[in-house]
């Protein structure tokens, strides 16, 4: 049997096929130049894996604070945020026929706490208002309505998601009011239980939302509270 | 998988609100960190090397596509930014240390770990004088046991070029080594 470097290294590296392997080895008894590197390798290789692996007691603190803390991509968090249910999707063609309706006519969307139509667009107001206007992400929410991300969208104006348990959505900022520009409502998983979904969900549609009309990044804690501090200020685009 | 790495893959699980993301990159730190300081030649910038994968790692995670190994692409993160490392510090004239740097501050705790520790800076100054397509082959291979075909992905390049960077890395080490 020929064994040539090429060949031994792989034996060494467990790259043949384990017939292959049996061979090797039962030649390599009768070969003592060939045995020999062979044993020099694997000593190698042991030296080198036992050398490194003896790393593995100290992994510095700094790394593990590094894996648990560092900033993740806004567009992995959103997509975290929505968390797939059965529920949501058995929903799904019903919340599309809840937007459509809201697009095709504010008339069809149903007036409430959160709510109200003016001049053909629907204004937040109550709660919900309060809510966009001083409650800041990172904050312990009182109320009933959690404020989700924030971020200026490509006209230049600061919009918030919001999610009260029974409706989530999207509102934008401008000339002094919140324009709901999407509302998506949730119903109860079945009769008898009230579903709320959790502060860090969000919407399929939503999110989808907030991607079509997002511009840079989302606000980090620091730029909302600033932005809360100057009234949410629309800032001048070009194109707008 | 050794105990050392359970006791991690167990510390980054029982936080449950950690994020599945979070725990398994917490999980591949020892691979990591194993890899980087072969790379970089020394712990403590292959501690850089790491906590920088990490933070780019988290910072891009959108364009991680689910379903394909985490550990590759982490891997193939690491490689970039220690080669754009390099480059960059060849454009500014920065020094780049030829042999590997005092082994930092990795504690030594009796006899045993002492001897784990010259091992080790013998071994790192060894690596540090083959070529970087070599060093990180012999990384992947030797030091982390992954397959010709894995390890040829990761680096992007044929299984014939990696065996052959790995037979030439394996004379060198030989000989440094007095294997």
């Amino acid at each position: 049997m020929e064994l040539d470097r090429d060949k031994l290294d792989r034996f060494v590296d467990g790259e043949l096929p384990p017939g292959e392997m049996e061979r090797i080895a039962a030649v390599l008894t009768d070969s003592p130049e060939q045995n020999a590197y062979v044993v020099r390798q694997e000593s190698l290789r042991n030296r080198l894996r036992e050398g490194f692996h003896a790393l593995d007691g100290s992994i510095p603190e700094r790394l593990i604070q590094a894996a648990r803390t560092a900033p993740a991509s806004w567009r992995w968090r959103l997509r975290a945020a929505q968390k797939p249910n059965r529920l949501f999707r058995w929903l799904a063609p019903a919340c599309a026929t809840l937007l459509l309706g809201f697009v095709a006519g504010v008339s069809l969307v149903p007036q409430g706490d959160l709510v109200t139509s003016t001049s053909g667009q629907v204004i937040a107001q109550g709660a919900l208002d309060k809510a966009l206007d001083g409650q800041l992400a990172s904050e312990a929410s009182a109320g009933p309505v959690r404020i989700g991300i924030s971020f200026r969208n490509k006209a230049g104006q600061v919009c918030r998601t919001f999610n009260n348990g029974n409706n989530a959505g999207l509102a934008c900022h401008n000339a002094g009011v919140w324009v709901v520009a999407m509302l998506v409502r949730q119903v109860p998983e079945d009769a008898g239980a009230a579903y709320r979904m959790a502060g860090s969900e969000m919407p399929d549609a939503v999110r989808r939302a907030v991607t079509a009309s997002i511009r840079g990044e989302p606000f980090d804690a620091t730029m909302e509270a600033q932005a809360a501090r100057d009234r949410w200020p629309q800032i001048r685009t070009s194109g707008h | 998988m050794e105990e050392k790495q359970l006791a991690i893959v167990r510390h980054s699980k029982m936080d449950p609100s950690l994020d599945p993301i979070r725990a398994q990159i917490i999980a591949l730190l020892p691979r990591l960190r194993r890899f980087a300081i072969a790379l970089t030649g020394s712990i403590a910038d292959g501690d850089d090397l790491v906590q920088d994968t990490v933070e780019r790692a988290l910072k891009g995670v959108h364009l991680w596509e689910k379903g394909t190994r985490l550990d590759s692409w982490m891997f193939r993160i690491a490689r970039n930014r220690f080669i754009d490392g390099r480059r960059s510090a060849k454009r500014e004239g920065t020094v780049i240390a030829e042999a590997p740097e005092e082994l930092g501050s990795a504690s030594l705790d009796g006899e045993q770990a002492l001897m784990a520790h010259l091992t080790l800076k013998d071994l790192l100054f060894a690596l540090h004088r083959l070529p970087v397509e070599q060093r990180e082959a012999v990384a992947l291979v030797l030091i982390e046991g992954a397959s010709y075909r894995d390890a040829s992905d990761m680096l992007d390049i044929p299984i014939g070029t990696l065996t052959s960077r790995i037979a030439r890395a394996r004379e060198s080490l030989t000989t440094a080594l007095g294997e």
